[in-house]
This record gives C-alpha cells, structure tokens and sequence, in this order.
C-alpha cells in the first residue's frame, strides 16, 4: 500500500461516515434556517430511523444478505418506513412541543429541544431495550479493489442513496413552491406571513423532510456498523451539529459539504495523527473554524440578517 | 385540601401494603454489581444468573446466618467508573451487605475496591483482571481470575510461538483493563524479538475505526492484537474484514462473550484467536454439575457465569464461616479460605488477593462459534 493509496482509503473511509452526517446534518439546518432553532431531539430521530428500519428488517424476517433487485426492493421498503416514521416524529414534536414555544425566548425553545431529547432516548430505551441491537447483514460482503483502494458494495450504497437524497433535496428547495416558500420563510417569516404564506406550515414540513433524511441516515447507518443503541444518537448527533455550523448553520449545500469535510477530517486525523484523539479532531476543527470564520465554509447567515 | 388528604391516605396505604409485602425478621445481604444495561449488558446478566444460582442453591442448603434471610441486592454499573463508585456507596451504606461480588471491568472495580477497602467489605471480583488492582494492599479484594500480566506474556507467547508472528500492531479501549493489558503483551512480545508497528487507543461506545484500520493495513502487520471489550472488538473485526486486513486478530478476554460474534457476524469473526482468563468451563469435571443446573434454567452458559457463581459462592461461605452480620468477622473468616470446593478445583488464594487457579485458556472462532484450543497454568 503506497502513501497515496493509503490517502485515497482514508478519504473513501472518511466520505462514508461524511455522508451519514451530512443527511443529519440537513435536518439541523434546516430547522435551523427556518425557525433559528438547534433542535437537539434531531439526534435522537436519527436513531429512532434506524430502529424503525431495524423494526421493519425484524418484520419481514429478513437476517441473510440479499442481492439484486430482492435488495433494493427492502431497502426502499425500510428507508419509506423509516421516513414516515420518523417524519411523522418530527411533525408531532415541532406540533406539540416548539410550536407553542414559537413567540417564547429562543432559549425556551432550545431547552425544550433537550427535554425531547432526554424523552426520546428514555422512550426508546423502555421500547428497544438497553443492550445493544445487532443489524442484520443485508448486503452481501462486496469488496472491491479499485487501484489498491478497498470498497464495499455497502459504502457504495450509502454514497448512491446520500447523494440521491441530496440531490432530491436540492431540487425540492430551489425549484418547487414549497422549496420557495421554506427560502422566503428562512429569510423573513414576518413577511411571509403578510403575503399569505401559510408560514406554520412550511415550518412543519420543514421538520418533516428533516427528520426523514435523519431516518435514512440513522438506516444506513446501521446497516454499516451493524449495531444501533438508544444512546448512539448523543454522539452522532453532535457531529452532525458540528458539520451542520461547520458549513453554515441554515444552509443547506453549507450541511452536505460540512458533513463530507468533518468525516474526511475525522478519518485523516484518526489515520495520521492518533486515532485517541479521533473524537477531539472535529471539535478542535469546529472551535478554529469559529474563530476565525465564525459564519461556517458557506454560511452567509449573519451577513443576510444584518 | 380534600386533595391533598387523598394524596397523603394513599401514600399511607401504599407503605402499608409494602411493609406487609416484606417477609418480616432480620436480614443479610450480598451486593452484586456488573454492567445490567448498556452494551455490556449481556455479559453482566449472564454473571448476574451465575450469582443468583449460587444464592438460590446456597438457600436450599439451609440458612447461611441462622434466623436471616438471604437476599442478593443487584446493582448496574453501566460499565462507567463513577456509576461503580454511586453503585459501590449504596451498597456500603446498607449496614445488612457484609459482602460484594464484582464488578466486571477493572476501571470499575479499580475505585470501588477504595469504597469496600473504607467500608471494611470483603468484595470478591469474578473477572476484574488487571494485576494492580490486588497490588494497592487491600485486605478486602479477592479475584476469582487469573490476572493479565499471566494473560498477556501468555497472549505474546502464542502469538510468536504458534502464529509465527514477527510483526504485530496493539490496539486497546483505553481502559484500566484494555491498556493495562495490551502493555503486558506488548513487554512480553518485545521481549521475544517481535517489531511492533504501533500501538493506539480506540474509545470505548466509538464505532468507526476504518481510519486506524487502514494505517494499521498499511504497515502490513502479521498480527493484531486487541485488549478491550467485545462492542469495539466485533467492529473492529469486522471492519478490518471490509478493509481486506489479513492478519491474524487475537484479543483478550474482554471478547469472550457469544454477542461478539453476532456483532461481527460469523464469517468475519471465523479464525481470530482470543486468550480467556481460566480454562474452558465445559472441560471441567468439577464444573458439570453447575454448568447443567444453569443451562436447564438460563439457556447457554455466558463466559463469566462460572465466575460470578464461584466468587457469590466464595463470599457465602465466608458469611457462614463468620456466623453473624458482621463485615469484619466475615473479612476474619475469609483469611481462613483453604481449598474451597470451587468449580475450577480447589480455590485458594495468595497475600494479595489473588486466585491461585492461574489458567490462561486460548479459543478460536470457528464454526460461528468459540472454541477451546488449550489451556495453561502460569505461575
């Protein structure tokens, strides 16, 4: 193995946990761009995802590696359950917790996001259990040998459905009446209000697209590491915050290319550095970027509102 | 007001239907602390049936303290150093506990073993296996083990002797147990002449370690060696699968959990090498009887079930030894332990602490299951 292809391995490693936190990551940017609001729950709808998908795995009987079209077709069945499941989560939490919060302190607003928080992971400890839960291996063990660099048919999957996911989203938000209607809100709710817009809305199906991206990729990954505990959304979730501001908190290109840069970062610095000190790389990136770039690689948030 | 009466009535009744619930008389008490819930659970409910065997059967040999009634308080750990240290200050500030049985991570027992030290309460550690825990001079710790400066050199010694390893990368958790071992291995191999490539910590709940893994691929190893826990280690050993690592994996004891291979799923776990503290509990004559009476009850036996049971045993009988509720009478008693009946074969122990019984067995995975390769005595 060259230096060069070692280089190439830890970036094809780092983009795969990159795109898991990217697809969280525009559920917090989202959310953020449209109602200025860190909702910290998201962490825990992405884990409620993967135990949905995990749910649904369990249903269908399904514990052997499929191939074809046998896999796509159960993939595409637990990623739309996930999505409901967890967009309809969203919904209800936006519903019943922030929505009455909506003309209260900001702080109200975030507290009560922790206190969902801290209700997901419990609920989802008395529902699943405290141990941790084994995913069963869908996809066949592929490996690939492209130019010394290995890859799995399982990181292709995961780098096919995030893009799609992305590029999906994308569209959605630059060419739709809704996806105009959540860039209005984002940049002047008042506004949009005055002009009939049905801002609450917007708002709620902001939370719904957010939390099922999160469902896709609390699905993935599991299917990767192959266990999901109720607290692994802590973690998780905070990295994807991380790349969330990393590329501008509320917006959303800033999201997917946070979560890409902060999972490469987090692999070159485990892979050449010390991989102790993995987990300190991409708090130590978000507190330098901060200070001297407080706005994030593409945010232009604070220049807008001024 | 009429509310709050009603509040107060109730709360009232509810005492009374719990006090009347409660057998009456005196009571004595054996704590028992593992990791309950968390990743680790699965090896602490498996020590957790093995104590409670040992309790009920203990029972039904008559009373261990006449007129008391036996109860085993079992306590969660979460495998976290300072929910052992709340965990170990209930147990110790309940005047019926004379004695404990745990925990299972030496990080764990590590600051406990000061509570129960303090507290003047003999703890009898199943699986807690870094060797300085016994050498902190407290007169209250027994193991039921074999400890890892026994476990490591004999890790490196299979390694070189029989793997032929000349190259060898060292991975640990980062723990007391996970680093305190992986640093007798890594003594032990360069002593035999072994290069090591490197030696890096992973944390414990972490779950990529592809970056590590491929550095670790790049140098090329014919070894790597792993002292940690089975969460890490199953993903550890399935990610070097997917990276195409080919080297042997060998770890310690802390993978001996049946869970590690379903993590890893079998085929990626097929041919790693793992050393246990203590020989294969089936192997063993004396343990028969155990082992049949546990598995007509729980299902298959977990790794540290035979140890849970042997140290419960241990102190049990030390509290009979004693004859009354007292921590330091039952400590005094413990001082006079010559050949217990154990299931590994007469259980003795030496001035720190230490079980005598110093076998290192090596199993593999084959089949999607351990199994027993040999065992050792090391002395």
């Amino acid at each position: 193995m060259t230096g060069w292809q070692l280089f190439l391995q830890q970036l094809a490693n780092g983009l795969t946990i990159g795109a898991i936190y990217a697809l969280i990551a525009l559920g917090y940017t989202m959310v953020y761009g449209v109602v200025q609001l860190v909702n910290f729950a998201h962490g825990e709808i992405f884990v409620v995802g993967a135990y949905l998908a995990l749910t649904v795995l369990s249903a269908l009987g399904i514990g052997q590696p499929l191939a074809g079209a046998a896999l796509l077709g159960v993939l595409a069945v637990c990623a739309v359950a996930a999505m409901l499941g967890c967009g309809l989560l969203g919904l209800g939490i936006e519903r019943a917790a922030y929505r009455p919060l909506r003309q209260a302190p900001r702080l109200a607003a975030l507290i009560t996001a922790i206190g969902v928080s801290f209700f997901l992971q419990n609920a989802l400890m008395l529902i699943y259990g405290a141990t941790d839960r084994r995913f069963p291996v869908l996809i066949p063990p592929v490996r690939w040998e492209v130019g010394g660099v290995t890859i799995t048919a399982l990181q292709v999957i995961i780098w096919a459905g995030s893009a799609g996911l992305m590029a999906a989203l994308q569209a959605l938000v630059m060419t739709t009446r809704l996806g105009q209607a959540m860039r209005a809100t984002a940049q002047d709710p008042k506004a949009c209000r005055l002009l009939g817009i049905p801002v609450d809305r917007v708002i709620a199906l902001t939370f719904l697209i957010g939390s099922s991206l999160a469902a896709v990729g609390g699905m993935l990954f599991g299917l990767y590491y192959n266990t999901i505990n109720f607290h692994d959304g802590y973690l998780t979730g905070l990295k994807a915050f991380t790349a969330a501001v990393l590329g501008g908190i509320g917006n959303i290109p800033g999201a997917m290319v946070g979560g890409l840069v902060l999972g490469v970062l987090e692999g070159l610095g485990a892979g050449y550095l010390s991989s102790q000190w993995k987990n300190v790389f991409a708090f130590v990136v978000l507190v330098g970027l901060l200070l001297f770039k407080p706005t994030g690689l593409l945010g232009e948030r604070v220049a807008e509102r001024a | 007001m009429a509310r709050r009466l009603a509040a107060c009535c109730a709360l009232g009744l509810l005492i009374a239907v719990l006090g009347c619930g409660r057998p009456g008389g005196p009571v004595v008490k054996v704590g028992f602390i593992a990791p309950l819930t968390g990743d680790q659970a699965s090896t602490g409910q498996a020590m957790l049936n093995g104590a409670r065997l040992a309790v009920e059967q203990a029972m039904a040999r008559g009373d261990i303290l006449p007129g008391h009634r036996l109860e085993l308080v079992a306590l969660d750990d979460q495998r976290s150093p300072t929910q052992a240290v709340t965990a170990a200050k209930r147990l110790v500030a309940d005047p019926d506990v004379v004695a404990v049985v745990g925990h299972l991570n030496s990080s764990c027992t590590m600051p406990a073993s000061a509570i129960y030290h303090q507290a003047r309460m003999l703890q009898v550690s199943p699986v807690s296996s870094n060797p300085q825990i016994s050498r902190q001079g407290f007169d209250t710790f027994y193991r039921t083990c074999a400890t890892d400066d026994l476990q490591g050199p004999a890790a490196a010694l299979f390694a070189v002797g029989e793997l032929g390893a000349r190259k060898i990368f060292v991975i640990d958790d980062m723990t007391t147990y996970g680093r305190g071992l992986a640093n007798e291995f890594a003594k032990k191999a360069r002593a035999l002449g072994v290069k090591l490539l490197g030696h890096e910590g992973i944390t414990q709940g972490d779950k990529d370690f592809t970056p590590l893994l491929t550095k670790v691929k790049s140098l090329a190893p014919d070894l790597v060696y792993f002292a940690g826990m089975f969460p890490e280690g199953a993903l550890l050993i399935k990610q070097r699968r997917d990276l195409g690592l080919q080297a042997h994996f060998l770890g310690g004891d802390g993978l001996f959990d049946p869970v590690l291979i379903e993590l890893a799923t079998p085929e990626a776990a097929e041919g790693i090498h793992l050393t246990t503290i203590g020989s294969d509990v089936h192997r063993i004559p004396t343990a028969q009887a155990f082992v049949k009476a546990y598995e007509d009850r729980y299902g298959p036996i977990g790794a540290y079930s035979a140890y849970a049971y042997e140290a419960t045993s241990i102190a049990l009988w030390a509290i009979k030894q004693a004859g009354v509720k007292d921590r330091q009478a039952v400590l005094a008693a413990m001082k006079g332990l010559k050949d217990f009946p154990g299931l590994f074969g007469p259980q003795n122990f030496d001035e720190k602490g230490d079980s005598r019984i110093r076998d290192i067995g090596l199993f593999t995975v084959k089949d999607g299951k351990f199994s027993f390769l040999k065992s050792a005595s090391w002395d």
